[in-house]
């Protein structure tokens, strides 16, 4: 057996470490663990970085083979944060009968789809609904999005942030002036607008810059603001009202730019996009014992949630599932009544848990990868790093990113504010999600994958940190032409 | 054909695996021929007139030519993937000797009944990726660079070649240089008794531009090149540039590009028809070459393909159109 303990803080750890060792031998000595099945078993504890998070206290994954069958690969991870004092052993019981359990013997939990990768998962749906009924939930909880976050604001509005970007473009145009290469329409784009208010800032900002240094950019500008949601863009008007002329307001896919500005290929010369990647469609994969094990997942609501919602929202518990898709339809007034369509979907949301499976990745050159990647990109990936770990392929914010990339003008840049794991190490230490953020999802965005990737497509990238904000863990991706 | 043709990811790989020393150079020599007799033949059967080898065996465009040139030391250890760039610098006079492009030409010959072209990098772009460490100026090392080629488009032509295309796309980065270049140009063609292209775009670098302008940089200066032919991409940037050719009075051949290389949406003929009418507006149809804008060697093999067969096809439209 091997205890990792790398995700703990503090010196409650050691205390939490003895915990679980205890138990787990018991276990074993009471027959409930097979010598078999303890000679292979990994324990991770704390791995969930956030506290908000899909997890049970104790879950326990096993392995599969392409044909469904189990090999003898079992991991337990065990959120010691989590544990109720004297509940350990019965938790830790509850996870390996659920996970030896025959599917149809398990009465524990609701599942709301089959096993899949997590980026066709429905907990995505839920993270789409939020955003596009924004207002709904802001309104029953009684305070804005942007105050779940970190410091209750966007490190997208930061003054010193935005007003050292605005001195990097003003640089650039003025390179390109020197040169006779300004062009005559100076396209910008913002993915994600969030308020707006970034943008409406930069705006004014560069305005003055431009003012004071007697150059003629500004009117030159044309700025683009994208989001998926057309209730966010219109959100955003205000903020940038008193530079109306400039704006123009496109719903587009944030995993494609591309497919709504094609046209401006090789035209914008900067693309910003804040605490969008985070939040994109996202997948696990598992390297254990030289082995790649692809993560699937299935969304489930237990059983005694299942009951809770049932007696509440006057449900009958074998119409919950069909209550859930009417709320994913993008209706909240489905139980009669706008506000409780609400409360059921913010508990629903609370009660909703993944549970997983690794499944062994026989066939590397055909797997189904995200775009961007294949076999030989993620075996370069690789050899630098760790033997036994757990990444994202960040699914996502790959597909934004290389969609992304032919739209920038060649002296164009994209710059993306955002939390990254910069280097595959980190995974050691932490595994960066997914959480929950109200009504969201987020996931650390694997940086070291989204690097090498760039590379290929003709782009170096840096990670800088977000110096403006103390304890932020933000860092800005910058991209640069590689020759 | 400007040149390269679509890299197969498979040949990707391989490159890769012989940089990591997994395979051996007979065996990837081997692999390269069975990849160019495969260029050729797509290129045949897409209908081209004339034909390259697809140049599978170059990892880029410069790499190629850096190895070979006397005299210039390359850290072999500086590539991670094989279409970066090595590290290359110069730190004497370069000697004069060959670059043993010949085979590759006999090869291609070999294999096509096509008219054939060869396409070699020019001494402007290989002096801005070569760290120059004894030349007094950048001029200086292009020129004996130039004269080192010169030897080299001489022997070619005594192989059979008929009809060579130095590529420049440096030019458009630095229209500044223009002025030396030309002279540069001048000495690496000097006595060599083929026609002659030059082929300058914006840059294809992994698939996209390098810069952004407008070809005007090139005149008047550019008249002084002692070529017949420049080979320019239109598809992707538009014809306007085209009318350049009204303003000034030249006797070039132009190589219209009208196939755009960086997008993988695949033209259809009547498009590529379209934009060969524009060009008939300011030349005469035997001034006229038709060519994709650049290399193809981003594209995926099927999407070049196509492109070169909807190349073919409205190239077909319009001599039908002209009763040729």
């Amino acid at each position: 057996m091997i205890v990792k303990l790398n995700h703990l803080q503090g010196k409650a750890a050691a205390t939490s470490a003895q915990d679980v060792i205890g138990t787990v031998y018991t276990l074993l000595e009471e027959g409930h663990i097979e010598k078999a099945q303890f000679a292979r078993l990994q324990i991770e504890l704390d791995w969930i970085q956030y506290k908000q998070n899909f997890r049970e206290v104790v879950i326990a994954t096993h392995g599969y083979n392409e044909q469904g069958q189990q090999v003898p690969i079992m991991d337990v991870h065990v959120d010691t944060r989590q544990v109720v004092p004297g509940c350990l052993r019965a938790a830790l019981l509850r996870a390996l009968a659920h996970s030896n359990a025959p599917e149809p013997q398990n009465q524990d939990r609701l599942p709301l789809e089959q096993f899949q990768s997590m980026r066709t998962s429905i907990v995505w749906e839920f993270n789409k609904l939020y955003w596009s009924r924004l207002k709904d939930w802001e309104m029953a909880t009684g305070k804005g999005y942007e105050q779940a976050l970190p410091g209750g604001q966007s490190d997208g509005h930061n003054p010193e942030a935005i007003a050292d970007s605005v001195t990097d473009f003003w640089t650039l145009l003025r390179d390109l002036e020197s040169k006779n290469q300004l062009p005559p329409e100076i396209y910008l784009l913002e993915i994600g607008v969030g308020t707006g208010t970034r943008c409406g800032m930069w705006l004014t900002q560069f305005r003055g810059v431009d003012q004071e240094r007697g150059t003629d950019y500004y009117p030159k500008l044309r700025v683009l603001l994208g989001d998926y949601s057309l209730a966010t863009l219109d959100m955003s008007r205000p903020a940038v009202e008193e530079h109306a002329d400039l704006c123009s307001f496109l719903v587009l896919d944030a995993m494609n730019p591309l497919k709504t500005l094609s046209f401006l290929r090789h035209k914008i010369m900067q693309v910003h996009t804040t605490n969008v990647y985070d939040n994109l469609p996202d997948e696990e994969v598992v390297r254990r014992d030289g082995k790649l094990y692809f993560v699937q997942v299935r969304a489930y609501v237990p059983m005694a949630e299942v009951v809770r919602l049932s007696t509440e929202f006057d449900i009958p518990p074998d119409k919950l599932r069909g209550t859930v898709s009417r709320l994913l339809s993008g209706s909240t007034d489905f139980l009669g009544d706008p506000e409780r369509g609400v409360a059921f979907w913010m508990q629903l949301w609370n009660a909703m848990r993944l549970e997983e499976r690794l499944v062994l990745v026989e066939d590397l050159p055909d797997f189904p990868f995200p775009q961007g990647l294949d076999a030989g990109k993620v075996e370069d990936v690789l050899k630098e790093a760790p033997s036994d770990f757990r990444f994202h392929l960040s699914s996502g914010a790959l597909a934004s990113f290389l969609n992304t990339l032919p739209l920038l003008h060649p002296r164009g840049y994209l710059q993306v504010q955002d939390i990254f794991v910069t280097d595959l190490d980190q995974y050691r230490l932490g595994f960066y999600g997914p959480g929950k953020l109200d009504g969201s999802l987020l996931n650390w965005v694997n940086g070291a994958l989204l690097k090498e990737v760039a590379e290929r497509a003709g782009y170096n990238v840096r990670f800088a940190p977000f110096h403006y904000r103390k304890g932020s863990r933000t860092s800005v991706l910058y991209t640069t032409r590689r020759e | 054909m400007v040149g390269s043709y679509a890299m197969p990811g498979w040949l990707e790989r391989l490159k890769t695996e012989y940089f990591a020393r997994r395979i051996s150079r007979h065996d990837l020599d081997e692999i390269y021929d069975a990849a160019a007799k495969a260029a050729i033949k797509d290129q045949e059967i897409a209908g081209l007139d004339i034909v390259t080898d697809g140049e599978p065996r170059r990892d880029n465009m410069v790499d190629y030519f850096v190895e070979r040139l006397p005299g210039v030391q390359i850290d072999r250890s500086s590539k991670k993937f094989y279409y970066d760039f090595y590290d290359s610098v110069v730190q004497g006079k370069l000697p004069m000797a060959s670059l043993g492009l010949v085979p590759d030409f006999n090869f291609l010959q070999t294999f096509t009944e096509r008219q054939t072209k060869i396409c070699i990098t020019g001494p402007h772009c290989l002096s801005k990726r070569i760290r120059n460490q004894y030349y007094p100026s950048e001029e200086a090392l292009a020129t004996d660079i130039a004269k080192v080629m010169n030897l080299e488009l001489k022997a070619l032509v005594k192989a059979g070649a008929k009809y060579i295309q130095i590529d420049e796309p440096y030019y458009s980065g630095f229209p500044e240089d223009l002025p030396w270049c030309v002279k540069v140009l001048n000495t690496m063609v000097e006595g060599v008794d083929a026609k002659i292209a030059v082929h300058i775009c914006y840059g294809n670098r992994y698939g996209k531009p390098s810069w952004e302008g407008s070809y005007r940089y090139l005149f008047p200066t550019i008249m002084e090149a002692k070529v017949h032919q420049l080979t320019l991409e239109f598809a992707r940037r538009g014809g306007e540039d085209l009318d350049l050719f009204k303003e000034f009075n030249t006797n070039f051949e132009l190589g219209v590009g009208v196939i755009d290389v960086k997008t993988d949406d695949i033209e259809t003929p009547e498009m590529v028809a379209d934009r060969i009418q524009k060009a008939l507006k300011v030349l005469p149809p035997e001034r006229i070459f038709i060519l994709p804008d650049c290399g193809l060697f981003h594209l995926p093999r099927d999407v070049a393909f196509a492109k070169l067969k909807a190349m073919v096809e409205g190239t077909r439209i319009v001599r039908k159109e002209l009763g040729r």
